[in-house]
């Protein structure tokens, strides 16, 4: 974690928060808060901002079941409301899995979760428990602890191997505004493959994959740190190996995607290679149209990325791989220990693309990367002649658009937050994700023709 | 002793013993405090309940629009992440306002495990003086939110120890989730703030007194079409209106105490701050009505006018303007005779928009209150001669209001804000009452739901499609169940 004293309009909310977005995402399952009175409150106006308008599930926004712990419980302990709630959830919320998740207020005050959980578990209604408290860390945490709990508490302990089936993980559902798009692009990766995704969350998932996810064939990590304690846990637990690989947005990116996968797996490459060939072939069919305009309107742009680690280096390739366009300044918002900068360096250096950004910087202060793109685009500006690196296009976040302004480019929200796109369905990764990225990156461009 | 001189704000519940969170019957009984589940006025729960909102939210709601101004959250790094949302109010409030559309700056100290064994004052002090220099900000509001409330951090005492040594005026909200029910108090705990703070010497006001400037409270209830139309109103009577808080910038706060009168829109939100203004700088105050529903409207402002002396004026436009209203809503009146309308929302704008419906011929089934204080008494009366209807006390609780729409089945449902979705996943037509983003004060927003209202009814395809595929998290059982069976009377607390 950061050593700095405060932290910039968080790009991230709470491990509660992350791991109530996953689980509130898992089928048929009720989370349930063990927490202060307001967290449920503050993750839907923190979705309803920054996740593309998603809010609500059925067991999201203010439907999640929570104890809304008060004075008296933080004095004397929440235990006994918690087991209230608990067994009135039972009575009321329909579901095959309830999930308890811890926030601060519990975890300071000491209450037993676990021995409570342990007590009300039953292999007829599982109940789950993740500790999520806001101060052990951010919402991919909250995203990581949940799938570790699932890997413990669901998955399958002992069943022969499925060689087909394999799981993902590393997208974070509302922490990445398109991930069930991001998750249905890989899904539609792997069966190239002849592989059968188990995602975990959204509405493509299914419990009894989930449950038979301890004999998949591989864990597929899609992200330089994200979902790699679960991949580690469910080594340890069921001798399931993992394999790590960029998101992969994109032509450049879903090909490179394809060969890390069928290696790990040992699919024959004459395989590998023919799912390719004929996923490139439909890809530049798709693509053909617009090969007029990019020459005709000049559409390579220099590029600003902004964005955590999954889609700053990902988004940074696509840009610079598929379409051509320079990749000027790269900011990646996470708040990262030393060795974890080194990890995410060394992760795109072996897994991801062949090009590098013009600058790489570790940032998420708007000033501090305002002051580095004002060194690219402002420097000797009104010298006659002059590399100006225009035009210029901002892919990050919503709160790039004052900077965007600044510096007269084009804008799109890509990471979190977002919040001036409506998000259902969209999603970058994949062949067909790249297909769509490219003409949000150039409707952005050309919106005021 | 007064409220004001002490470093934190009493909560809600302790100004206002009677406030409650938990009700359940049918609208007669809660004026005799009866009913099948009548908890009003003594400290009743629930044994089930879900996720809400506590003070915090509605603070940042103020805090992220006033400009020149950071938040500074202390406590763990999820908490008031619901800036995000809240930012897009602010975006758009300083846009609409003729102010450059800008980003609220909000941080966090982002207290990790380390700071909660070891407290996290240190933190918080290298927070603000970093914060006073790379912002330069005129006012750095220090928010404590739960962590701090346990592990006992004193923000105030940071606060006081760094007043002298940075530019900006420090302000502490204390803002701890557990230590109110009610998100009332987060009005009363950001009113506690600027009020110690940013008002003026009373010496020099009096030199500066205005007797045609009318405070009209917003803590955010009403966007820019509703000030619009209020500040039209007003200056019909020769008024000029100082809206206040939301969006004052930190210099302008002074007028707040020239003004002649103040009066609140919400009248459950602003009596902490108003009684205030009142002892230190002689603006008395109305806080009865809310200015929703045409007879509320002239109610409300016959009340200022009465005050200010301005009541032919008043009278007159009023009937004019009602006038004017009444022959324009023609249009929509025959889709809307005879519909029933189901309500939830703020205990105020709830119970207002109901007169208002039964004024465009609505009949009323239900209505749901996020609480229930004195303040709504005379609301109550306005709706007595219908007694039949079901009046729930809930901070939110849907699956009370499940149980209910799935019993009652209404025309249509209006919701707060993040409100409506278990209507609309029921496939009942659902309409917001609370975003600021659309009107609802004054005549033109009367105008404005019943065209809205009108719309919904006529094309309510996209509800319909959901009553077959909306999905809901309850068992079939539960709508057979009696909707208050999770109200817990606390019989030792009640009168």
């Amino acid at each position: 974690m950061t050593n700095a004293s405060y932290v910039e309009r968080p790009r991230w909310s709470c491990a509660l928060g992350g791991a109530l977005a996953a689980v509130g995402n898992l089928p048929q399952t009720v989370p349930i808060l063990h927490c202060g009175p307001g967290c449920a409150g503050n993750f839907a106006w923190t979705n309803n901002g920054a996740s593309a308008l998603n809010v609500t599930g059925p067991c999201l926004g203010l439907n999640v079941p929570a104890t809304n712990l008060q004075e008296n419980e933080v004095v004397f302990g929440g235990l006994e409301r918690l087991k209230e709630e608990i067994l009135n959830c039972f009575e009321i919320m329909e579901g095959s899995i309830y999930f308890v998740l811890t926030g601060c207020l519990p975890e300071v005050i000491g209450d037993d979760v676990e021995s409570l959980v342990l007590e009300l578990n039953s292999p007829k209604r599982p109940v789950l428990f993740s500790s999520v408290p806001g101060f052990n860390g951010d919402s991919y945490k909250g995203y990581e602890e949940a799938l570790k709990t699932i890997f413990l508490g669901l998955a399958a302990k002992k069943t022969s191997k499925n060689s087909s089936l394999v799981n993902v993980l590393g997208v974070p559902p509302a922490m990445d505004p398109f991930w069930r798009g991001n998750l249905e692009g890989i899904e539609s990766l792997l069966s190239l493959l002849g592989l059968k995704s188990n995602l975990f969350f959204g509405p493509r998932a299914d419990l009894e994959l989930i449950k038979k996810s301890g004999s998949a064939a591989k864990n597929i990590v899609v992200s330089p740190l994200y979902g790699l304690e679960a991949a580690e846990l469910a080594l340890a637990l069921y001798g399931l190996d993992y394999v790590q690989a960029p998101l992969p947005i994109g032509a450049a990116a879903s090909e490179r995607f394809l060969r890390i996968v069928g290696q790990a797996l040992k699919i024959p490459s004459t395989k590998v290679e023919a799912a390719i060939s004929e996923a490139s072939r439909i890809h530049y069919l798709y693509l053909e149209p617009i090969i007029d305009l990019y020459n005709d309107m000049e559409l390579q742009r220099h590029a600003l990325v902004v964005g955590d680690v999954n889609y700053a280096l990902a988004l940074s390739d696509f840009l610079i791989e598929d379409l051509g366009w320079a990749s000027e300044l790269v900011a990646v918002v996470n708040d990262l220990t030393e060795s974890q900068k080194e990890a995410v360096l060394d992760f795109r250096k072996r897994l991801g693309g062949p090009y590098s950004p013009e600058k790489l910087i570790f940032e998420n202060r708007a000033e501090a990367i305002r002051q580095e793109a004002f060194k690219i685009w402002k420097s000797d500006e009104g010298k006659k002649y002059r590399n100006d690196r225009k035009p210029i296009f901002v892919a990050g976040s919503s709160l790039e658009r004052t900077l965007a302004a600044q510096l007269g480019a084009a804008h799109l929200s890509l990471t979190f937050p977002v919040t001036n796109r409506a998000v259902l369905t969209t999603g970058y990764t994949g062949y067909l994700g790249g297909l769509r990225l490219t003409e949000d990156l150039v409707d952005a461009c050309v919106s005021g023709r | 002793m007064n409220y004001i001189d002490s470093k934190i704000p009493p909560i809600r519940e302790l100004r206002h013993p009677e406030t409650s969170l938990a009700h359940g019957g049918k609208f007669c009984e809660i004026k005799s405090r009866k009913g099948r589940k009548c908890a009003v006025f003594s400290q009743a729960d629930r044994s089930f309940t879900q996720g809400s909102i506590c003070p915090l939210l509605p603070a940042l709601g103020i805090m992220c629009t006033l400009p020149n101004t950071v938040v500074l959250l202390h406590g763990a790094v999820g908490c008031g992440t619901c800036a995000n949302g809240i930012n897009v109010n602010a975006r758009a409030g300083s846009g609409a306002r003729g102010r450059a559309v800008q980003d609220s700056v909000w941080l966090s100290t982002a207290l990790d495990e380390v700071n909660v064994i070891h407290g996290g004052d240190g933190k918080l002090r290298e927070a603000i003086i970093e914060v006073d220099k790379q912002f330069k900000p005129k006012v750095i509001l220090v928010v404590s939110v739960c962590l701090p409330g346990v592990i006992g951090d004193d923000i105030d005492a940071v606060a006081d120890s760094l007043k002298d040594q940075i530019e900006a005026k420090i302000l502490s909200v204390h803002c701890e989730g557990f230590k109110s029910k009610f998100m009332a108090t987060a009005y009363d705990v950001v009113y506690h703030a600027l009020g110690r703070h940013l008002l003026p010497d009373p010496a020099e006001v009096k030199k500066k007194k205005d007797k045609n400037l009318l405070n009209v409270m917003n803590v955010g209830s009403m966007g820019i079409a509703d000030e619009k139309e209020l500040s039209r109103l007003f200056r019909e009577l020769g008024l000029k209106v100082n809206f206040f808080p939301v969006f004052a910038d930190p210099e302008s706060f002074p007028l707040a105490a020239q003004a002649a009168l103040s009066v609140s829109v919400c009248p459950t939100h602003d009596d902490y701050f108003l009684t205030h203004l009142e002892k230190k700088y002689g603006v008395p105050y109305v806080i009865r009505h809310m200015p929703i529903g045409i007879e509320n409207v002239s109610r409300w402002l016959l009340d200022v006018a009465q005050i200010l002396g301005r009541v032919e004026e008043a009278k007159k436009l009023v009937k004019k303007e009602e006038k004017e209203l009444k022959s324009a809503l023609k249009e929509f009146l025959p889709a809307f005779e005879g519909k029933s309308a189901f309500i939830s929302a703020g205990e105020y704008r709830s119970l207002a928009t109901a007169s208002l419906l039964r004024e465009l011929g609505f009949k009323i089934l239900g209505i749901r209150s996020f609480h229930y204080d004195g303040f709504a008494e005379v609301e109550l009366d306005k709706l007595s001669s219908d007694k039949d209807f079901f009046f729930n006390v809930a901070n939110v609780q849907p699956f009370e209001e499940a149980n209910l729409l799935k019993k009652l089945a209404p025309d249509v449902f209006l919701g707060h804000m993040h409100g409506n979705s278990t209507a609309a996943r029921l496939g009942i037509p659902a309409q917001v009452i609370y975003n600021t983003a659309y009107a609802y004060i004054g005549y033109s927003g009367v105008y404005d739901l019943a065209k809205r209202l009108y719309r919904r009814l006529t094309r309510p395809q996209f509800y319909h499609n959901l009553t077959r595929h909306g999905r809901l998290p309850y068992r079939l059982g539960w709508y057979q169940s009696d909707p208050f069976v999770y109200i817990r009377e606390n019989k030792e607390a009640s009168q």
